[in-house]
């Protein structure tokens, strides 16, 4: 039997998005208080770049406000619609990215901001066992390959045959390990709720 | 569930499906419960993963560059206008689809008033006449969000057959019908109008409710303005101290637009009653 939603914040999101969709600049904010962090997080890690990342947060934030009342709560919840935005509008730019790359740059490298490639960033913080905060909670529950290639896919501009070759697996390998750990994410969620 | 449409699955829940891909996905989930069930289990497992990620604030300043981005003057509107109220119906039919049809059982309408904790309130509303009936739910909601949603499933029902309705209601007529379900424990409710003859210029069509023991007015709303107007919408109001289960009226109004948020109805009822 479906479940109904499991919390307020749903709702009150729902409300927020639908108010925005008519131009309440008060609801924009009060959704910016709720989003702002998390968004904001997912894009630093996504570019390895606070600049960067506070560049596509606006981006992203924008294009919250122009498509709210475009907002369908049957495809998805509120917050999951925002980072979809805001991991295309991160994967719009790293593939731009991609093709000018920094290194071509006159500017002497001591000069650049620092940077590292997405591929790099995921895999550093994927792979770093100092990384404590990255494994608190359900995701120490997940094994290591399959937190890696979570971790790719959700938070690189790389496609799901790149990550393959990258990590020099077949495809469906990979396919099986992203599987694998999105279910037990979700089996660890389940047993312990937010 | 066979492995291509769980696989299917994972690549929707991961937003990897091409635009196509997604669009014919999206159009298996309008009609298998379970899949989207499943797929929503799934959005909400990268969601957690999202917010357990190393948390960073926002550099100070970035909500007014983007609001100054945004560029136009701040339009406030009334929070209950028309496309709020549609949205939010769509959510509300959103969450009937999620949890199937028929969740809510109705029992006869002939019995004793009974507390809020346990049922809605549905009135019919037609030119001059109001009929209200009192609805017991048999399944209790556990929380908010579920009675929530058996309010919009049972709202959907009706607008979808309106022969369910526990009352008889003008099959046609002049001036419109409708009907209005309140939730008296939350103060949340839906009208559904159709047929409203267009408002007349500098009007709109209020939405009031009041406590027939008290006398006490509330406004609901303004009603969209479609001509004819017909729909299914959403509505909040502030509790009315000491009212009374069972003792709720509701009626349309059509006021002037010069008056922003009319705390008293002025204007001509078009449907309903005063008094029940």
């Amino acid at each position: 039997m479906p479940s109904p939603p499991k919390n307020a914040a749903v709702i009150e999101e729902a409300c927020l998005l639908a108010r925005m969709g008519v131009g309440d600049r008060e609801a924009f904010r009060e959704l910016y208080s709720r989003y702002s962090a998390p968004l904001f997080s997912l894009a630093v890690r996504m570019v390895g770049d606070f600049g960067q990342a506070e560049e596509l947060v606006q981006d992203t934030f924008l294009k919250i406000w122009r498509n709210a009342a475009s907002f369908d709560p049957r495809r998805s919840r509120p917050f999951t619609w925002a980072v979809t935005i805001t991991r295309r509008t991160c994967i719009d730019h790293l593939r731009k990215r991609r093709h000018n790359p920094v290194s071509t740059s006159l500017v002497p490298e001591e000069d650049l901001p620092r940077e590292f490639s997405s591929v790099e960033t995921v895999r550093r913080s994927a792979e770093n066992s100092e990384d404590n905060e990255l494994l608190r909670g359900a995701l120490a529950e997940v094994p290591a390959n399959q937190r890696q290639v979570l971790e790719l896919v959700l938070f690189s501009e790389m496609t799901q045959s790149e990550i393959a070759e990258h990590l020099e697996r077949p495809v469906g390998t990979v396919k099986s390990w992203i599987r694998r750990g999105l279910l037990e994410l979700r089996k660890t969620l389940t047993e312990s709720p937010p | 569930m066979n492995p291509q449409l769980e696989e299917l699955a994972f690549q929707y829940a991961l937003d990897q499906l091409n635009p196509s891909e997604r669009a014919a996905f999206e159009a298996r989930l309008d009609h298998d419960a379970a899949l989207a069930e499943w797929v929503r289990e799934l959005q909400d497992a990268v969601d957690r993963y999202v917010r357990e990620l190393p948390r960073h604030e926002p550099p100070p300043g970035l909500l007014a560059r983007i609001e100054a981005r945004i560029g136009h003057p701040e339009v406030r509107r009334n929070p209950r206008s028309p496309a709020l109220w549609s949205v939010v119906a769509r959510w509300g039919i959103a969450a009937v689809i999620a949890v199937g049809v028929g969740i809510i059982a109705v029992q006869s309408l002939r019995q004793a008033p009974l507390s809020a904790g346990h049922s809605l309130m549905v009135v019919g509303l037609e030119p001059h006449q109001s009929t209200l009936a009192e609805l017991p739910l048999l399944t209790r909601p556990q929380n908010a969000d579920a009675r929530f949603i058996q309010l919009a499933s049972l709202a959907e029902q009706y607008w979808e057959k309106p022969e369910d309705l526990p009352f008889k209601m003008a099959s046609s007529g002049q001036g419109g019908r409708g009907y209005a379900l309140f939730d008296p424990a939350s103060n949340q409710g839906f009208i559904a109008v159709r047929h409203l003859p267009a408002v007349g210029e500098g009007k709109r069509y209020h939405l009031w409710i009041v406590d027939s023991a008290s006398g006490q007015v509330r406004e609901a709303g303004v009603l969209p303005v479609t001509d004819p107007a017909s729909g299914l919408y959403f509505f909040t109001v502030a509790p009315i101290e000491g009212a009374r289960p069972g003792k709720f009226g509701f009626f349309v109004t059509a006021e002037d637009v010069s008056v922003a948020n009319p705390d008293q109805p002025r204007g001509k009822v078009v449907l309903g009653n005063k008094t029940i």
